[in-house]
Order: C-alpha cells, then structure tokens, then sequence
C-alpha cells in the first residue's frame, strides 16, 4: 500500500521539494532588499516631515531623527484616528522640544476621492509646517487668519478635522509625555 | 499524444483578438476589474501575469507525461504558487510603490483562471514549443485587454495616461471612473463593443461569402 | 397531447388568443405621450420655482439636460436601429427631472454626462424605455455625483459669490448635519432655500405632485407610502429626543422628499404594478430617507432610496401578485 501511494505522489513530492529549494533560493537574495525599503517608506519621509534631519531611530512608538552630525533635530509620531470613511494614518513631525509641527503625511486614508483624500496634497498639509502646538489648532472654512488657524479641505470638514484632531491629540499627548521626563 | 487542432503559431494568434482571456474568455476579471484604475499597475499585473503563465505552462509541458490526472490540479496549483511567490518577492523588492499599490492583487494571480485554464487546456496537452505560444498570445491578449480597460479609466478618471497628463488643463476628473463602479461600467460597455464588432465582421464574412 | 390532436393544430392552426383573468379594460388614453406631456405639465410649477430662485443657474441647467437628454436618445436609438421615440417625451422628462435634481451652481458639463449616462447606462443598456430596471434621471444623478463630488456634492451647492441671496447659504439639510441649524418651515414651504433646482419648493412639488395624482398619471400610494413612513420615523425620533431641531413637517418639507415623491419615486417603469406593492415600494423609500439622512455621510437620501427600492421591485411585484376574480387558482391535482 505505501508503495503504491509513493509511486502515486512522487511527482508532487518531488515538486513540492524543488519549489521550496527555489522558494528559499529566491527568499534568501531579495530579503534584504526588501526589508530595506520597507524601512526606507516611513524613513525616507523623515527628512520631509523633520528639517535637517537625514535619519532616525525607533523607540518607544516614537522615531527620533538625527542630523548629519548626530544631533537631535526633532521626533515623527505615528497617529492613527476615525476619518469621514475609514481610519487615517499618518506621520507627525515636531522639534527637539515638540514646541512646533514641522509637518505632517498622511500614510494611508481612504477619504471621498474628489473631496476627502485631497488632505493628501501638500499644498493642505504645507498649512500644519511651523504651527505652535503651544495652543489646539482650528479649522477654519475660509482663508486661515490667526495663528493657530487651518484652512479647510473645500467640502471635507470632517476630513479636515480628523487631520486636525488627531495631530492635536498627538501633540499634546507627546508634550505631557516629554514633560514628564517619558524620553 | 496526438498533436492536432492549431498550430503553435495559430495558437499565439488566437490568444491575443479571437479567443481573448478578457474579452471572449471571460476570465481573470478579479485583476482585470481591480487594477485597471491606472496603466503602470494594469501593465504591472500583466506582466505579473505574463511570467506566471509562461513559466507554469513550459513547465507543466516538460512534466505533461509524467503527470497522474487525479493529482494534475494539485501539481498545476503548486506550479503556479510558486512562480507567482517569486513574481510577488521580484516586485516587492525592485517595484516596492507598485507592490505596495497592488497589495493583495499580485498573490491573487495564483486564482486567475487563465493560468490554470492553459495548464489544464493546453500545456498538459502539449509540447514544450506549442504551450509557450500559447502562454505568450494569451498573455498578449491579456495585457491588451488590461491597457484598453485601463486606458479608458485612467484617461477619463484621471486626465493622464501612465501618469503623464494628457488631457486639457480644465478637465474635470470622472472620479467615478477610477473607483470599483468604473471598472464595472468599463468592462461591460467594451465587453459590448468588442461583441457588437465581432458581429459586424461575422455578417460581413457571411455575405461575402454568399457574393 | 395525442398524436390526433397535433396533427389537428398543424393542419389547421388555431387564431392566437390570449387568456387573461378579467376585468378586461382598455383605454387609448393611457399613451406613453399622454403620461409624459401630464409630468411635463405638473413640473411647470417646479420650473417656476427654480426660476424664481436659481434665476440663470436653473435656466442653464434645465437648457443643458434636457437638450443633451434627448441628443443621448437619438443617438442611443440610431445606434440600436430602432425607430425614434423621441416623439413620446421620456427623454425630455428624464431630462427636465435629472435637471431639477442637480444644483444649480454645477457647471454644465455635468448636466451632460449626466443626461447621457441617465439614457445610455439608465435606460438603453436595459433594453429602452419600459425595459429599464433603475430610475434614469436617477442612474444619472447617482453617476455625475460619484464622478464629480465637488461639484454636485453637499458643499457644492453653496457659492458665497453668487448674486442669488439663497445660494450663498448651505441646504437646509447639510445645515442641519454640519452646525445643527434649523430653517423655518414657511422658508421650505415656500422654498427660499437653497438646494437643488425642483427641491426647494414643497408648494410647487404638491401642486405638480396632486395634478399627476389627479390625472392618475402617477400612483397616489406610492407618494402616500413615503409621506407617512417619513412622517413616523421622523415622528419617533421626536418623541425620543425633545432637543431634534427638526420636526416631522421639517422632514417632509424639506430636502428632495416631495419632489422625491411624486416625480422620482412614481416612475411607472420602475415603480411596483399592484396597490399594495407601490405602498410597499413607498413605505421603503421614505425608512430608507430617513434612515439616510440620519445615519450616513450624506445629508440628503432620496436618490439613494428610490434607486435601492428601484432594485427590490422585481420581489415586491412577485409577493404581491393579486388573486384573479373569482378566487385563487386551484392546485392542479396530480
């Protein structure tokens, strides 16, 4: 009996070994690679969201980002909150002492094409660069005057002020905890 | 093994217009519905594609003797695993944004029915030479069939063909042509088209035929 | 059958008659041209207001739709080698209703595309007129709104420049929604309110709407089934909660739900055959509008609604298919 289910299944078996040699073949020279730019997607942004900085170090659910030479130019959050449609991640980057937004990317959202997902454009997010976090952002539906105003997405309140919640949430947070001697 | 029915190089022509995958097939549609929004990842997919079902179906030829017929599926879905496994890990590493945009849709290849469909219909069948035309006009027909859907889309949904504006400055983007409703819409309207012309050459055939 | 009797029908094939359980009743009245001309009469006091309102904006649309509208079916037509219906008005009254539907500030691009996807992917893809499954206007509405959201979405019908004193205020509805603002019920009634083109108006949409139930052009019940869903929900939502800025009149009033309800939803294609299916039908639009306005991102859900109930007739039309005169068929005995 065993025999014959050998002489029946010798082909897969036979397969099965040699895919797996190709698998682990191909796994092996491209693991690398890959791993590298799945770090390079959110790390590659660092020097975006942080100005000076040229890479960072992950601890404690926050990125530190270091200059050319070494030194602490700012911090990346990562921050998840409720949109309009679905939840939106996104990046938030302040100063060594998160006194200021340097800037924000939204890393995954899927807000109403058209209206919503224009939160993505860099335009909107330029407005978040060089904002105090001394005090909670507004959202504003004309054109922004004070301070700690942002002008709206045309049509995508709600959008708009997720984006604001989440990184005023954020940033407050992230002060109590700087404050508090947490880094 | 007798080897009738057409040849390898009729074979490669008939994959691409007259028996295409999409258009008289009707298979593959979960990629041809969800990655057609934009023209790098429809070309992407296809090429995806194109590997995949090149590298099963020689392969499947080359083992075609050997094989039992109640562990043929078995044997067709492990071939096609694993070449896709290998596409998937190739793009990832040298595409990463494409892999990224593409998700789920490039490990899905090992359910597209075309590829099992020509392992199943032909390779097994076949010689080395014959499954390899015939792998590369379905993939041709394929990859067609994915640009002419994904042109419509992205042109109307987005203004741009592969990224690169093409319409005029004021266009207002149909942004229900790069959500799920569009692809539906898309498909039907040239699944129309494509039967409403090749019912007009038939007639045209026929009554040249009868003068 | 026995060999005799086939060979009985080949020789002599019988006159082809039809049985049909009475009553047998036939009127010549009852033309698709006579029903189209009566809603192009009852919308005459829709137009008004929109003019009155809108002034250039509806004059630009309803211009735009209606003329794309009936190009669409000539063209579709032409292309199917059918003779032309552009005579019977269908697409003129497609035209006229997909137009009253958008806002007025839409550019005019989008009363095309839509006028053209409202006869092409509403009504010829499903074989022409009285083949068609969904509301054309409302295919088309549904399809400009998915394309274009910043111009026929909620924040597209407010234009802050506009000379028109009501187009610079949000809808009542998206008023409602975003800020929690009430409008005055003699404001909806009359309808100096911004909104769509038809909407604003609740008199005008109930002179239209009574003259196509009067005619018997449009089902009553069909009107009668949403107003009195609409009116209970909106009724229990009071009752729960003192505070809701709207009452029930608020929510029949407002928004599209009377232009909804006698133009949108009495669609004789789309709507169900029998009595008790169109109250049904009704009844199901108006818990959908509700349920629509209250619970999702929209502000307003009447297109929705129609288009939902639209898919679910094919049922309604099966569970409420009458008993013939004379009581129920009996089972065949086997």
């Amino acid at each position: 009996m065993k025999d014959n289910y050998l002489k029946q299944a010798w082909l897969v078996l036979l397969l099965a070994l040699c895919f797996g040699g190709v698998l682990a073949g191909v796994e092996h020279s491209l693991k690398g690679r890959i791993d590298e730019n799945k770090k390079a997607d959110t790390l590659g942004q660092i020097p975006n969201l942080v100005p000076g900085a040229v890479s960072a170090s992950f601890s404690n659910g926050v990125y530190r980002a270091v200059t050319q030479n070494g030194d602490h130019a700012g911090w990346v959050l990562l921050v998840t909150g409720q949109g309009f449609a679905d939840k939106v991640e996104l990046l938030l980057g302040l100063n060594a002492d998160a006194s200021q937004i340097t800037g924000v990317y939204i890393l995954d959202q899927k807000e109403t094409p058209g209206l919503g997902n224009k939160i993505v454009e860099d335009e909107w997010r330029a407005q978040f660069a060089g904002k105090s976090t001394q005090q909670p952002l507004e959202i504003v539906k004309r054109k922004a005057e004070k301070d700690n105003e942002i002008e709206a997405v045309t049509g995508a309140t709600i959008s708009s002020e997720t984006v604001k919640d989440m990184v005023n949430r954020a940033a407050a947070d992230f002060r109590r905890q700087l404050a508090s001697g947490g880094f | 093994m007798t080897e009738k029915g057409p040849t390898p190089l009729e074979r490669f022509i008939n994959g691409i217009l007259p028996e295409n995958p999409v258009y008289r097939q009707v298979l593959g549609m979960c990629p041809t519905l969800a990655v057609t929004n934009g023209m790098k990842a429809a070309m992407t997919m296809a090429a995806a594609v194109a590997f995949v079902l090149v590298c099963a179906n020689i392969l499947t030829s080359l083992i075609r003797n050997l094989l039992k017929p109640h562990l043929r599926i078995l044997v067709f879905t492990l071939t096609i695993a694993t070449f896709v496994t290998v596409a998937d890990r190739i793009i990832a590493a040298y595409m990463y944004d494409m892999s990224k945009q593409l998700g789920p849709y490039i490990p899905l290849i090992i359910v597209n029915c075309i590829i099992i469909c020509r392992c199943e219909v032909c390779a097994s069948k076949q010689n080395v030479l014959t499954a390899a035309t015939d792998a590369l006009g379905q993939s041709l027909g394929f990859a067609l069939a994915l640009a002419s859907i994904a042109s419509v889309r992205e042109i109307l949904g987005s203004g741009s063909w592969f990224g690169i504006e093409v319409m005029p400055a004021g266009w207002p983007d149909w942004v229900v042509m790069v959500l799920p409703p569009g692809a539906f819409l898309t498909l039907g309207l040239l699944l129309g088209a494509a039967n409403w012309i090749g019912e007009l050459a038939a007639r045209r055939r026929t009554t040249q035929g009868v003068a | 059958m026995s060999e005799e009797q086939q060979n009985q029908t080949e020789v002599a094939p019988a006159p082809s008659l039809e049985v049909a359980p009475g009553p047998h009743l036939h009127t010549t009245k009852l033309s698709t041209r006579r029903m189209m001309a009566d809603v192009l009469i009852a919308l005459v006091p829709l137009v008004v207001a929109a003019l009155a309102v809108f002034r250039m904006g509806a004059v630009m649309q309803i211009v735009v739709c209606t003329a794309a509208a009936l190009v669409a079916e000539y063209l579709f037509t032409a292309m199917r080698g059918k003779p032309f219906s552009l005579g019977d008005g269908s697409a003129a009254v497609t035209g006229l209703i997909l137009a009253l539907s958008l806002p007025g500030t839409a550019p005019w691009y989008v009363g095309a595309i839509g006028s053209f996807s409202a006869i092409g992917l509403g009504k010829v893809v499903f074989g022409g007129l009285g083949q068609n499954v969904f509301n054309p206007a409302m295919v088309g509405r549904a399809f400009v709104m998915i394309a274009f959201p910043a111009a026929v979405g909620a924040s597209a019908y407010v234009d802050t420049s506009s000379v028109v004193e009501a187009v610079t205020r949000a809808t009542p509805l998206t008023a409602l929604k975003q800020e929690g603002l009430p409008t005055s019920l003699a404001d909806l009634f009359i309808g100096s309110t911004n909104g769509s083109l038809g909407e604003t108006s609740a008199l005008a949409c109930l002179i239209g709407g009574l003259y196509l139930c009067i005619r018997r052009t449009a089902s009553w019940e069909i009107p009668a089934g949403v107003i009195a869903a609409v009116a209970v929900i909106a009724g229990l939502i009071n009752l729960t909660d003192m505070q809701a800025h709207w009452t029930v009149a608020h929510h029949i009033l407002g928004g599209a739900l009377l232009f909804g309800a006698f133009f949108i939803a009495t669609d004789p294609v789309s709507s169900p055959l029998t009595p008790k299916g169109k109250w049904i039908f009704g009844a199901g639009v108006g818990a959908l509008v509700m349920l629509l306005r209250k619970l999702s991102g929209y502000p307003e859900g009447v297109m929705f609604a129609v288009l939902i109930m639209n898919a679910l007739v094919p049922l309604i039309n099966r569970w409420t298919i009458p008993v013939p005169v004379g009581g129920p068929v009996p089972e065949p005995k086997s």
